[in-house]
Order: C-alpha cells, then structure tokens, then sequence
C-alpha cells in the first residue's frame, strides 16, 4: 500500500482518495483497555461473587440445606409419614411420641448411663413429634416443599413483581394509575376468599399454593420496583438515553433495572419467609400440601401447637428456616454488590 | 436518651399501681373455648353461651349436680292423665329490673322460638318436645297464637302437648324454653336484646356485669333478688376465651384462671406434676365423634360405601383404644354404639342407655382379621380390588382432630390393603356445607347431645332426616322410630327403651356411622373451689353451688 | 396537586366500588352457609335465606347493600354475634386493633430505623452483623412464637403483665401483643434501611457532602437517611395496614377481641358471615387504598423530583 502512495512531488497536488485507501477496523478491538485484562460482565460478576467470602458462606449453607433435603429423610429408617410404635405385652399400642432428642451413644458416653425409656435403643437426632414421628426425616421432608416454595418466591418477585412495578412507574399516567387500581382490587380481597374460590375449580395441592402466591405474592415487589422506577426515571442518565432515542423497553430494563437492583434483591429476600408462612397457611385450610406431608411452615406451626408440652419440636424448623435466609441473604448481599459494582469493593 | 428512661420508669410505676389494685371479691376465673355467640335463646347456639344465658336465667325447671330435672321458677307441676297437659305453678321471682317473673314471660319466649324457628326451635317440634300446633308454626309460618301453650293466670303455665313425652320436664332446663320478659324486649330497639348488660335481663343466680358482642372477657355477678340468693356462694364469674388450649395451662398456673380445660398433650403433662395431677378433674364432654359414610351414587367412587360390608371393614379397622389413649388423651372414651354413654339414663331402672360398650362387639371393635374378612367380601360383591376416599375434618374443631384423622388413615390403609383415605382437612363451614350438599365420601364428624334421651342420636339417622348425612334409609328403622316418638311405645317406657335399642342395633349391624370416641374435657379445678356441677348435655356447667375458699 | 388528591379520592371509591362488588360476589360463591345449622331444616333456613334478601338477583342485592352501607348500615351478622349491629361489634374491634397495631408500628419503625443506620454506620463490624442476625430471625420467627415467649417470661415467670390482654388496663395490657407485632415490622425496616442507607453512603452526592465538610448526625438524617427514605415508606405501607387489621393468632392467644379473629371467625368459622367479610373487607381495601395515597404523596415529599402528580394530571 505504502509503495502505491509514493508518486513523484509535483504530481501530489490534488489528491483523490480510493477505495482502498480506507481499511475496516473490525478486527481490532479499540474498547479493550490494554491496561486491564479484558473480561466480559458476567464474567466479572462470577469472580466478584465468589471473592465475596459471606456471598461463599450463603451458598454454602445453601447448599447444605439442598443436599439434606435430597438425602436427610433417607439417612435413617423411619419414613416422613411413619408412627414409631409397637405392640406391648398387653397388646396396647406404645407409640414413639414426644421423645426429646436423643442419641443413645451419646447419652452413654456422657453420663455414663443407658437412656431409659421405651424407645431408648433409637436414635432420634431432632425427637419425635406429637404423633410419634420422627422430626428429623419430617425436617428435611418438609425442607424440599419449603425449598420449591422459596424458588417459586423469587421466580415470580423476579419476574412479574419486578416487571409490573418497573412498567407501571415508568409510564406513569394513566398505565400507571390503571396497573396501581388492578395491585389495590388484587391486594383487598381476603386470601382465604381468593383460595376457596379457586380451589373449587382446581386441584388442592401444590398447584393450587402456587397459583396462590402467583395471584398476591408480587406485590410487594412491584411497589418497590415502582417507588424505584420513580426515583430513578426523572434522573439526567435516563433522559440522555430518551433524547439519543432509546426504546423504553431498553430503558426500563437496560439503564434503569441495574441501578434499582439494591432494594429489589432485599425485597426478594424477605418475601420468602412470607411466602413459607402462607404456604403454611394454606395448607391449613385444606388447600396446600396434603397431610401427613409437611413443609418447614406447617412444622413450625405443628411445634407451635405443642410448645408448652414438647418444646423442642419448633427448633429444627425455625432453625432451618432461619439458615436457609441466612444463606440467602448472603447470596443476594453478594449478588447486589457483584452485580451492581459499584461500592467501594470495586 | 433521658427522656427516653424517664418515660420508662413512669411507665412502671404506673404499672406497679395497676397491679396492685387487686379486687377483693371472689369471683371465679373460668375459661370459655369460643366467644359467647349470642345471648339470645333463639339465636345462641354454642355450649358457651348455653352457660352464660343459664348463668344469668332460670326455666322452669334447673339441673341437680346428677343431671335430673328439678324445680326453678316451677314450684311443682301437675300432668294430666293422658300426660298432655302439664301445668306449672310459678313461684314469687324477679326480674334484675324489680319485675315479677310471670307466666307471661314463657308463653312470650315459646312463641317467639317457635315464631323464629332458629336453630333448636325443633325442641318444640313432634321430633322432640311434641309442643302442640309446634310443627305448623316452625314450618308452616302457621300463628305463633296457636302454640300449645297458655299464661292461665300469672303464676300459671300450661303446656299442651301432642303427644305424652316421658323426658319433657327435662327438656325445661334447656335455655331454650327459658323466659324473656315481653315489656322489657318491646322496649329495645330491634336486634339489640342480650348485646349488652343493659339490654338482658335476668332472673337467675348471676347477672350480667360486662359483655360486648364478640369479647374475649365478660363476668357475671352474683344476683342478690335471685329467689334461691342463699345457694349461691360466688361472688360472680369471670370468663376469659382462651383461643389456643396450649395457652390454658400456663394461664392456669399463674392464677388468672381458676377453672380451665387443657388439651390431651398437657393432660401428660399435668399428670406427671403432682399439684396438678390433683386438681385435674375429668368430666364429659357430652358429644361423639364419628365417621359418616356417604352412600349415595355419586359420591365415593359411585356409590361404593353403599355397601355394608366395606363400612364394617374399614370401622372394625380403627383401634379406638389407640386414638383415645395416644391422640386425644384427655380422658375421652373409646365407643362402640351409636348412642354415646354418659347422658341417658332410663327412669324406671337408672341404668345408662349404653353403659354396655360390648353390646355391638359382632359388628364394631377393633379387629383387622374380621375387618379383612369384611372387605374380601365387599371386593367380591363390588367387583372392585381398590378404593380410593377422601376424608373430609375440620381443622379448626380441636387440636386432636387432625391427628385422629391421620391415625385413622394409618389403621384402615394398614389393616385393608388396596382402600387409600386421602385426607382432606377443611373449615367447619366447608364441612358442614360438603355434609349437608351430599358432596363427600367419608367425614370426620361429631354429635353433642341437646337433651337427655337416646333419641338425640337416633332420630338422626332416619329417611330424611337433615341430620342423615349418610343418606341410609331402612324401613323398618323408620318405623322404630316413629312407634317411639309419637306411636305405640309412647306411653310405655320399657318398651319404648327396649325399641331404641332394637333401632341403634340395625344402625350398627350395617355401621351406618362409625362411631369414634366420647369426648372428655380434662379440667383443673384450683384447689379450694368446690360445687362447680359438669353436665355432658345441655349446660356443661353449671356454678350456683359452686364455693371458693 | 389538590386536583390530583381529588382525582385520586375520586378514582379509589371507584376502587372500593369494584373491590366490594368482587367480595360481594365471590363471597357467594364461596363454600359454606350464611346460616350454618345442623339442626334446621331445608325450609327453615331457606326462609332465612329470603328473610335477608339472598335469594334476590345479586345486582338488587348490590344495590341495596350499598344503599344502606352509604347510610353507615353495615346490617347484622348471618351467623356471628347475629344479634348485633355489626358497627357495633366492630367499633370495639376497630378501637382495640388499632391501638395495638398502631404501636407496634409506631415501635418496630423507629427501632427498625435506628438499627438500620447503626448498622450502615457500622458496616462490616459487628453490629451489621448482629442487626443482620437480628432481621433474619425477626422475620423467620412467626410474632405469635415470639408473643408466647414474651408471655411466657414476663406474664408467667416473672408476672409483671396480665396473662391475658385486659381492657380496662389497655396500655398496660398491650405492652407483650405490640412489642411482638412490632418485630417483623422491625426486621424489615432495619434491613431495608441498612441496605439502602449503604447504597446512598456510596453515591456521589453524598461523597460531595462530605467533601464539602459535612458530617455526622446532620449528614446521616439530612442527606442519607432521607434519600433512602422512598423504599422504606414503599414495604411500611403494607405493614402498617397489615398491623391495624390485626393478627389472628396473637389476638386468639393474648385473648384480644380484634378484627383479625373477626375476620376468620366471619369466614371459617361454623359458616360464612357475608355481612361480615364484606364490612372488614370494605375496612381493609379503604385503608389500604388510603396509605397507598399517602405514600404516592410522600413521594413527592420525599424527592422533589419525583412527581406522581404531575404525570397523573398528564394523562
């Protein structure tokens, strides 16, 4: 090329450009910064992630509690429905209930005596409940409808909440006061009513407790994800990107999404113990799981009814529920800051 | 920060001021499950308000501590001699507001109930009390005039009756036959009657000190123109609601309840504690749970629990032993008959109607062997290998329920292979409607009885009776039945006791129902209160004899 | 800004409208007898039936419904307390509710707030990690568990409160219900207002603030805490109406005569009360509808630059 451009002086005077004068930089990357390894955002958000030591914790512990919920009721003999019991001399039944923790090794190895009682040669790591079932298969039992539960939870605050809220602020005006009546009309008829209404056009079950949270479970996300968008949408970024002539859609979901995810994932943490605790709720009135099946909700409530007389029946759950936020929470304080970075850990 | 302590302590000092402003009088602390619903006879129709209303007013006749029927605001009666007519002599009584109790006031209060035509109306109707005109008015909207009764004079009331009814003067402690004072409720505004201390009157050993619609808290007092005022040794009484049973034993510690009834898991508990194990006293309850089987076409795959011998295998399935003596633990009687023990005892020899528990043992117990034998022959006769029912409990009727449903289902799925009982809990409300729109297989159910006589029971399961959930029908019960109510047994009655058992034995022999357990209620009692009276029908309890030290 | 306030009331008793519309027809729907009886016959409750008007075409029912509910009727109970007016039975409800809830709302907001900034203060330290702690277990742990603990130690172990909620001592007596209502409540503000108040810390505008040498209290309340104000108001406003219809289990425990155990008194108890799910319901939706107001309002307070009311007038 240089060799073409090469003429003699006095023919240079006026020069025309040619097409092949000009070249494609396509192959030459000019947004990567030579100072810095280049890493795409996704990337960038795993690595700040996993730096995150709490963020590690979180899915640790979560990841704990997934694989109880997947092996814990196999890990001894008694199923999740199953009575200890046995027939005495008399041929009177002598059911396993009420029994404390108790590990017989252990008892020995510390006092130095047998446990006494009739279901002494057993080993019942969280006790047995009212009915003479065993609290640690029931536990983890209950754990994976609890787990589903959670999932679901976030699922539908992530998806529909989030949406909804975002859409409603940012249009404001009458979408804003429409989509605002339907939350209000949504939010004020009792659960209960919604519930038996339905449950008459559908199966009990977890489908039911699914659409039942799908109806009223993203509400409190979409207030948040609009109280956001309000914030967020009168900000200069927002109307330099309207005025080069971007779509909402862009945006919405673009520019002002990333920059709302602060409250949004503090909001999906703590909509899932409600989500539990509803889920609890209807399976109490006969519309969710379907006895003797169990959630970590109807557990607490079980050890609730008994907790003057046994109890040591509420720990495990409440125990488990708690972890179960713990690590999530880590999770999403880890996420928040990987995903939005830019806190001072940047 | 200062502020903050300073408001603090001023707080506690104001507390400390609260507590110690104690009231000296002695007044009973008493635990009621559920609100008092109304105090209205025509509209009450829970056993906590039954208490209050009896509390506050007398009938005509009262209970002694056994449960017989003896003279309130009757001083005698005279029953003529065909025994349709009776005629009650009243004694000098009085209002709270100074007015005479007369014979006025119950021929208003009947009218008005067979007016009404509530929920117990059906006490005056030929299916009980056999009131004469009763059933024209309650289900007719004939003239409330035309009720069998009459105020000849002030202190005279005569009831005429279709029919000679032996149990009918102890229908009369039953508060609906109770009196209302007609000047008193013609002056209040519509719908208020009984909504407050001010708008009740009463004539009986308490009045009604404190009490608004939907309270947790109410008290009587002790009546002093109460016309027995030297029985009653109360001060008054305080009722708590206490909504959780669990709740019921700690309040019972601490001493703000003097009478509370505990749930079967603290009844263990309460055993094995010595104070209390001596104050634990348990009494019936009255009511009878039970399975009601659905036998009509289009419930239960098609009609399958039609079949008599497939109800005989799964109620010969249940151990009842077991429910009573690991899951309702309250001091509940297993039962094995259709009329529960404990409320009807005959007159002429005092033997209780079901005091024989074994009397059924061919048809109903606890034995898996005649059970599998049963259900071979209903799969034979049916065609059909496996079953697959829901049953049907309500989840708020007590904290037992849900675990004798489950105990129930590990028995029969255990003792007949192939019949899966899918549990359905639910509100009272859906049951009861599910029940009474025939759209179940099998329900969890329970009966209390509204009067001392087996017949609270029986008439139940006639042809069409409302209360037939089953929808069984057999003609020869059906007769049974009738020749006791209004036909040939009426007068003579040996027989007439000879033939209801002839009638619960066709009903067991098919086990139209299953009956469960009696229930018990398990209360402490603070040493030192004595006399309280517990009744399994009609008023559960009953306090003008009642003393506290 | 009037004019927006008079078209927001005018578009919510619109709402309320449809809202009691829906219930008023749902209801019915419902399985469960507005008259449960197990002793009266099909006749006999059929006569109630026409005796209130349900066997009317619903519209007519409507009408007359809203006729006497704009007359301040609500009617009387089917089967609850059905002597009464239900204003009546209400009143007391409302009164006791109220007062409850409104302190631990009162309580859980202003403890939540001032363990939130401590914690945003704190970042990192042990503090944050105990509020942390503290608003898991606040919001894992039901209220009505922790109302039986407080019950426990400080009515039976050492009895300094009633056992039982007593209403002629009510500010006494409300202490244990309201301090354990307050804590959900209080979890959740002090979550929020730590992440958000971390969040605001960062911003730009707050680095300016501190550059230009402010500091302390009057930076935390003037800049930060305000700026993190907007999704606190958004998850209180729930709460705060959530809290003033009261809590069925702690109500049934403590023995408080409220309107969360009128509710599931008047829809699951021996049947459905119609008058009364649709008096609560109406309760519930005008005060929700009502706070929504409010926060919308407060967000223009809160940020100037956020104005609800001026698209509103837009569109």
């Amino acid at each position: 090329m240089a060799k073409k451009n090469v003429q003699p002086a006095a023919a240079a005077a006026a020069y025309v450009p040619v097409k092949e004068d000009f070249v494609l930089l396509s192959h030459r990357d000019i947004r990567t910064d030579a100072n810095f390894a280049s890493q795409s955002y996704w990337k960038g958000v795993f690595i700040h992630f996993f730096k995150n030591r709490r963020a590690v914790v979180g899915l640790a512990i979560i990841t704990v509690i997934i694989f109880f919920a997947i092996v814990g009721p196999a890990m001894n003999s008694f199923g999740y429905r199953d009575i200890v019991q046995y027939r005495n001399e008399k041929n009177k039944r002598v059911v396993a209930k009420g029994i404390e923790p108790q590990i017989p090794w252990l008892h020995k190895l510390l006092t130095g005596e047998e446990l006494e009682g009739n279901f002494a040669e057993y080993t019942f790591l969280f006790g047995t409940d009212d009915l003479g079932r065993d609290l640690w298969t029931r536990t983890w039992y209950g754990a994976r409808v609890s787990l589903l539960i959670a999932f679901v939870t976030i699922i539908i605050d992530m998806i529909i909440g989030m949406s909804y809220g975002l859409i409603s602020g940012y249009f404001g005006g009458m979408v804003d006061n429409v989509m605002q009546r339907f939350v209000e009309i949504t939010n004020s008829v009792p659960r209960l009513v919604i519930v038996s209404v339905l449950a008459i056009f559908m199966p009990k079950g977890m489908g039911l407790v699914i659409v039942a949270l799908l109806l009223t479970e993203w509400i409190g996300m979409s207030k948040i994800a609009r109280a956001e968008m309000l914030k967020i949408k009168e900000q200069e970024y927002v109307l330099a990107s309207r005025t080069l002539g971007a779509r909402s859609g862009h945006i919405i979901f673009k520019e002002i999404l990333p920059n709302t995810i602060g409250p949004i994932i503090t909001q999906v943490m703590f909509s899932i113990p409600t989500a539990i605790f509803t889920e609890a709720f209807l399976s109490f009135v006969g519309v969710g799981i379907v006895l003797p099946q169990c959630s970590v909700g109807t557990l607490i409530e079980d050890g609730f009814n008994n907790i003057t007389t046994l109890p040591y029946q509420i720990l495990p759950p409440i125990l488990v529920l708690a972890l179960l936020m713990l690590g999530f929470n880590f999770i999403g304080d880890g996420l928040r800051e990987a995903l939005a970075p830019k806190l001072e850990d940047m | 920060m200062k502020k903050l302590f300073c408001m603090l302590l001023a707080l506690v000092m104001l507390a400390s001021c609260a507590v110690s402003a104690v009231a000296e009088e002695k007044y009973l602390g008493v635990m009621l499950s559920t609100n008092v619903m109304s105090l209205d006879t025509n509209l009450a129709t829970d056993g906590e308000s039954f208490e209050v209303i009896a509390d506050c007013i007398d009938g005509l006749m009262q209970m002694d501590a056994d449960g017989a029927a003896i003279p309130a605001i009757a001083e005698s009666y005279d029953l003529s001699d065909d025994g349709t007519v009776y005629t009650f002599h009243l004694r000098d009584a009085k209002w709270s507001n100074g007015a005479a109790v007369t014979a006025k006031d119950f021929e208003f209060a009947w009218k008005r109930i067979a007016k009404e035509a509530g929920e117990y109306a059906y006490l005056l109707d030929t299916s009980v009390g056999c009131v004469k005109n009763a059933d024209a008015i309650i289900y007719e909207g004939a003239d409330p005039d035309t009720l069998g009764v009459k105020a000849i004079d002030d202190k005279t009331f005569e009831v005429t009756l279709e029919v000679p009814v032996s149990f009918f003067p102890s229908l009369m402690y039953f508060p609906t036959f109770y009196p209302i004072n007609e000047e008193f409720y013609n002056s209040l505004e519509e719908g208020t009657y009984g909504t407050s201390p001010e708008t009740f009157l009463c004539n009986g050993a308490f009045v009604l000190e404190d009490y608004t619609p939907g309270t947790a808290t109410l008290s009587v007092k002790k009546n002093a123109d109460y016309w027995d005022a030297d029985r009653v040794k109360l001060d008054g009484i305080k009722y708590q609601v206490v909504g959780s049973s669990d709740n019921a034993l700690t309040a019972y510690r601490t001493g703000a309840l003097d009478l509370v009834t505990i749930s079967g898991n603290q009844v263990a508990a309460a055993q094995k504690d010595a104070s209390l194990s001596q104050s634990l006293k348990v009494t019936g309850a009255g009511y009878m749970w039970y399975l009601s089987f659905s036998q009509t076409e289009k419930n239960a795959q098609n009609g399958k629990l039609a079949n008599a011998n497939l109800r005989l295998a799964i109620t010969n399935a249940i151990d009842r032993d077991n429910l009573v003596d690991n899951y309702v633990m309250d001091g509940s009687l297993a039962t094995y008959t259709a009329v529960p023990p404990q409320f009807a005892a005959s007159s002429t020899t005092g033997e209780d109607f079901s005091a024989d528990q074994d009397a059924f043992l061919d048809y109903v117990g606890y034995d898996p062997e005649k059970a599998l034998e049963y259900f071979e022959t209903a799969k034979a006769e049916l065609g059909v290998d496996s079953f697959e029912f829901t049953m049907i409990y309500g989840n708020n009727e007590g904290d037992e329920v849900a675990k004798v449903a489950q105990a129930i289902k590990e028995d029969v799925e255990d003792a007949l292979p192939g019949l899966v009982i899918n549990l359905q809990p639910m509100t009272k409300a859906e049951r009861l409607d599910k029940m009474q729109n025939d759209n179940y297989d099998v329900a969890l159910t329970r009966w209390g009885p509204d009067y001392a006589d087996p017949m609270t029971y029986l008439g139940m399961w006639i042809t069409d009776n409302s209360n037939n959930y089953g929808f069984w029908s057999n003609a020869e019960y059906d007769q049974l039945i009738k020749d006791c109510t209004i036909g040939a047994y009426i007068t003579d009655y040996d027989a007439r006791w000879a033939a209801l058992f002839e009638a619960e034995t066709l009903v067991m022999q098919e086990a139209v129902i299953a009956p469960l357990y009696t229930k018990a209620n398990a209360n402490l009692i603070t040493s030192g209160v004595a006399g309280v009276e517990f009744h399994p029908v009609a008023l559960n309890r009953v306090y003008k004899n009642a003393t506290i030290e | 800004m009037l004019k927006y306030v008079l078209k927001r009331i005018g578009m919510a008793l619109l709402t309320l409208l449809i809202i009691t519309f829906l219930l008023f027809f749902l209801v019915r729907v419902m399985p469960g007898n507005p008259f449960p009886s197990e002793r009266m016959s099909a006749e006999q409750i059929a006569n109630k039936r026409a005796e209130m008007g349900l066997d009317d075409p619903i519209l007519t029912q409507f009408v007359r419904y809203m006729g006497n509910v704009l007359q301040g009727d609500f009617g009387k109970g089917t089967s609850l307390y059905n002597g009464a007016p239900i204003k009546t039975v209400l009143s007391t409800a409302i009164s006791n509710s109220f007062r409850i809830g409104g302190a631990a709302i009162v309580l859980g907001t202003l403890v939540g707030l001032l363990l939130g900034i401590t914690a945003a203060l704190n970042k990192g330290k042990f503090l944050d990690g105990f509020c942390t702690v503290f608003s898991i277990l606040g919001v894992c742990v039901p209220s009505y568990v922790f109302l039986i603990f407080l019950q426990y130690t400080f009515s039976f172990k050492i009895p300094f409160f009633p056992y039982f909620f007593d209403p002629t001592r009510f500010a006494f007596s409300a202490v244990i219900p309201s301090l354990s209502l307050s804590l959900f409540t209080m979890s959740t503000i002090a979550r929020f207002t730590r992440n958000e108040m971390v969040e605001v810390f960062d911003s730009d505008y707050v680095r300016l603030a501190e550059a230009k040498g402010m500091y302390g209290r009057k930076l935390v309340l003037k800049h930060v805490l305000r700026n993190a104000l907007i999704p606190i108001v958004t998850v209180l406003a729930p709460l705060v109406v959530d809290l003033l219809t009261g809590a069925l289990v702690v109500e049934k425990i403590y023995g408080i005569n409220g309107i969360g155990k009128l509710m599931v008194d008047a829809i699951a108890g021996e049947g459905i009360d119609y008058n009364y799910v649709l008096a609560l319901g109406i309760l519930y939706s005008a005060l929700y509808i009502g706070i929504m107001l409010v926060v919308d309002l407060l967000y223009g307070v809160l940020d100037p630059r956020i104005r609800v009311s001026a698209k509103g007038e837009e569109a």
